[in-house]
């Protein structure tokens, strides 16, 4: 057991440090045109598409690496870098199952973010029940048309092209009988619609397809075995925002101190009363133990070592940590904690989602981590059937099938 | 950066595991739970000899000088086992000698503690429910011979048994520890009967006992930044402890869960209990992030040390209590038993949630290092 960094790391840190000291833009970038010249720039500096494989345009660095850049931006307060989804999960799922062409049309443009990619698996009824889905995409050889409606969609209005799931055979088990597609979003057949959030803004979307054509070439793996690819665990992001997110905890967890000094009740500072203290420490406890938690999670990766189910320890943990930090804070700030324009430096922190806000934009985000990507609920049943090895659960579906 | 344990360590572990559920039966544990003096002098010389009590004590004195890593290797085994005896208390007063210690004080105890030969522990908790030094009201005044001690420690770990307590009290110098000898005049012990039959705590009443001028442990006026590290330390072995009993209490409701059937299927197939014993999962492997960081920021004196202390004590306090409880819920009526053994593991893990300083004393140490 050895919790220092190498010296390697140390000095990649540095490095890391002294060019996002020059290189950060003095003002955030705002159109699609400047965030994607930012994210270029740290493409090509190496700081994106980390742990690709060199053949497909990545960079082959470590983990912990990759970790320390994330952990480094999140300090030097630098813009992120877009097209995550595509990046962290689509790219490497290509690059798994996808074939020849398609590595070679879709994986650099995808790392350089000329071309923008979004998901396009959850349905109105069918979230954790992924496999339920409906929307119908029918063979006419040389491509499938596509019917049916999608919903969650992060970047669907900017996005160029999507991931699809998609039911290939309605006779089939349900698990049997989806396919994985790249579907072109700039064609007709495509209809993004915005979807306003609890937190007043937009950003996810609906995707309604309407005869959508996609191609054959872009079939994903064999037909009808798109649900064991949507299952692949894919380890190229993993780890990625350990440290980082825990440095934009810490960040804010500084902001709530300062207003607890600058907030007085009783004639005197919040910091003083404490119950504010009692609350303070319990938090920070748990924000240094998110800390502890991300090392020990890198350092296994570091090793080559594979999280498996165990990553829905990781998951559930900090989403559910987010929560009850920022309902502590809300507590704490009053109704200082609610306001939605910030008036004074502390009101505003680096939210969850990575969109800018202030406490209370941070408090509703804060709810979305424990349902996308697995629910909460969902994790708790992998952690328990596959960690555990608990007995399954007797499911309806299952009865069925 | 590597949180695995070396394979050295993993050794370590392993042979304790071996070890402890060899010797340290839940049927062994109930033994001495009706010892009048609740721990087995064979299983005392047995753990010298396999070197745990001289873990990290110098070569010198017949010690391995292993870390605190190793030292929450081992606790979290006994914690898992339910051990009961004075151990953590004496590897911790060896520590403050070893520390503080002179030459002749070493001689004297470090040997004796790492053959078997002693028992130590150190009296922190004063007349006030207050774990900070500077709350201590224990005095010490100047006499011919030395020093004369008065007050009262309360919940002293396993004072019944030891061969020397080490008491702070205050002197005009400012707070001193003292080396004092339970048989001393003036001094009564008055053993408590606690939830944990094998936690045994004492109270420790001086009225003008005498010690001489060579029984001071270091400086005088040192006695309260030796404390502060030693709290620090104590944190850190009872986090350690109690992560061991809160995944034995995991093992046990995951175990049962498996093989108790309620509908005609087993319980564990409920969302309801798969999840808690999930939650628990959790729990316990946050614990174990934060006991072995802890455990590790001491042994490389990394800046955060005692805030990494300060963080396991509070985090896994919560969370141990937090498992044992669910333990016992996922089990049900059975959980609730006398005979069942799940309670070995709730109530030493509950017995150490209130040592060391419990989990508000060590928040507020938390926000006075990083809200100053």
């Amino acid at each position: 057991m050895d919790l220092t960094y190498s010296p390697e790391d140390r000095a990649f840190r540095e490095k890391t440090r002294r060019w996002l000291g020059v290189n950060v833009p003095k003002d955030d970038p705002k159109t699609l045109g400047e965030r994607k010249a930012w994210h270029r720039r740290l493409y090509e500096a190496g700081y994106v598409g980390m742990l690709w494989p060199k053949a497909y345009g990545g960079w082959e660095a470590t983990p912990m690496q990759q970790a320390i850049v994330q952990d480094e931006m999140a300090r030097a307060g630098a813009p992120p870098a877009i097209n995550g989804l595509g990046i962290g999960f689509i790219g490497p799922t290509i690059i798994v199952h996808g074939t020849d062409w398609q590595k070679q049309r879709y994986l650099k443009t995808m790392l350089t973010a000329e071309e923008i990619w979004c998901q396009l698996y959850s349905e109105p009824n069918a979230g954790s029940d992924l496999a339920s889905l409906t929307t119908r995409a029918d063979d006419h050889g040389d491509h499938f048309r596509v019917n049916g409606q999608k919903i969650w969609t992060s970047s669907g209005p900017i996005a160029d092209w999507g991931i699809l799931l998609a039911r290939t055979d309605s006779k089939a088990p349900k698990h049997k009988g989806i396919s994985c597609f790249l579907l072109n979003m700039r064609q007709p057949g495509v209809e993004v619609r915005p979807l306003k959030q609890i937190t007043g803004s937009s950003l996810f979307s609906e995707v309604f397809m309407t005869d959508a054509r996609a191609e054959t070439r872009d079939l994903v793996g064999s037909l009808n075995q798109g649900w064991a690819i949507a299952q692949t665990t894919l380890g190229y992001e993993r780890g990625a925002n350990s440290l980082g997110r825990v440095t934009r905890y810490a960040i804010a967890f500084s902001q709530l101190v300062r207003a607890s000094k600058e907030l007085r009740r009783g004639g005197r500072p919040l910091l003083e009363d404490p119950v504010v203290r009692a609350k303070l420490g319990k938090i920070y406890a748990e924000l240094e133990v998110q800390r502890y938690a991300a090392l020990r999670v890198l350092s296994s990766l570091q090793k080559g070592e594979s999280p498996g189910p165990a990553s829905s320890i990781t998951k559930l943990s900090y989403t559910e940590f987010e929560k009850r930090y920022f309902e502590l804070a809300l507590e704490i700030l009053g109704p200082w904690g609610q306001l939605i324009a910030a008036r004074d430096e502390f009101e505003e922190v680096d939210t969850s989602s990575g969109e800018p806000g202030t406490w209370a934009t941070a408090f509703l985000w804060s709810r979305a981590g424990t349902i996308y990507s697995g629910s909460s609920e969902i994790q708790k049943n992998i952690i328990g059937e596959r960690v555990l090895g608990l007995p399954k659960e007797v499911r309806a579906d299952r009865l069925k099938a | 950066m590597d949180f695995a344990f070396s394979p050295d360590q993993q050794l370590l572990k392993n042979s304790a595991r071996a070890f402890l559920d060899e010797h340290v039966t839940p049927a062994a544990v109930r033994l001495l739970w009706d010892d009048p003096r609740g721990e087995s002098e064979t299983l005392w010389k047995e753990m010298a000899q396999l070197g745990w009590l001289g873990l990290s004590l110098p070569e010198a004195y017949g010690g391995s000088a292993l870390g605190m890593v190793e030292s929450a290797i081992l606790l979290e085994e006994m914690g898992r086992a339910a051990c009961p005896g004075p151990y953590f208390p004496t590897v911790l007063a060896a520590r403050a000698i070893e520390e503080a210690g002179s030459d002749a004080q070493k001689k004297r105890w470090l040997s004796a503690i790492a053959t078997g030969d002693a028992r130590a522990t150190i009296a922190f908790l004063d007349a006030d429910l207050d774990w900070r030094p500077d709350a201590i009201q224990t005095r010490a005044e100047t006499t011919a011979g030395g020093w004369a001690l008065s007050g009262r420690k309360q919940f002293v770990p396993w004072a019944h048994v030891a061969s020397v307590l080490l008491v702070p009290a205050k002197t005009p110098d400012g707070l001193t520890l003292f080396l004092v000898d339970p048989g001393a005049a003036g001094l009564t012990l008055e053993p408590a009967q606690m939830m944990d039959p094998a936690t045994r705590l004492a109270s420790v009443t001086l009225e003008g006992t005498p010690v001489t001028g060579a029984a001071v442990l270091g400086k005088p006026d040192q006695a309260g930044p030796l404390l502060g590290g030693l709290l620090s330390r104590g944190a850190v072995g009872a986090a350690a402890e109690m992560l061991g009993a809160a995944r034995r209490c995991l093992d046990m409701a995951v175990g049962y869960a498996k093989v108790r059937e309620q509908f005609g299927q087993p319980i564990g197939s409920f969302q309801a209990i798969r999840h808690k014993c999930a939650e628990m999962l959790l729990e316990v492997e946050n614990s174990h992030a934060a006991v072995y960081y802890a455990a590790w920021a001491l042994d490389a004196k990394a800046e955060d040390h005692d805030l990494a202390a300060s963080v396991a004590k509070a985090y896994v306090g919560d969370a141990a209590r937090k498992v044992c409880g669910e333990a016992i819920q996922v089990h049900g009526g059975i959980g609730f038993t006398w005979e069942y053994d799940l309670h070995l593991y709730v109530k030493r893990a509950k017995a150490l949630e209130a040592m060391y300083g419990d989990a508000d004393y060590h928040r507020e140490l938390i926000v006075r290092r990083v809200a100053a």
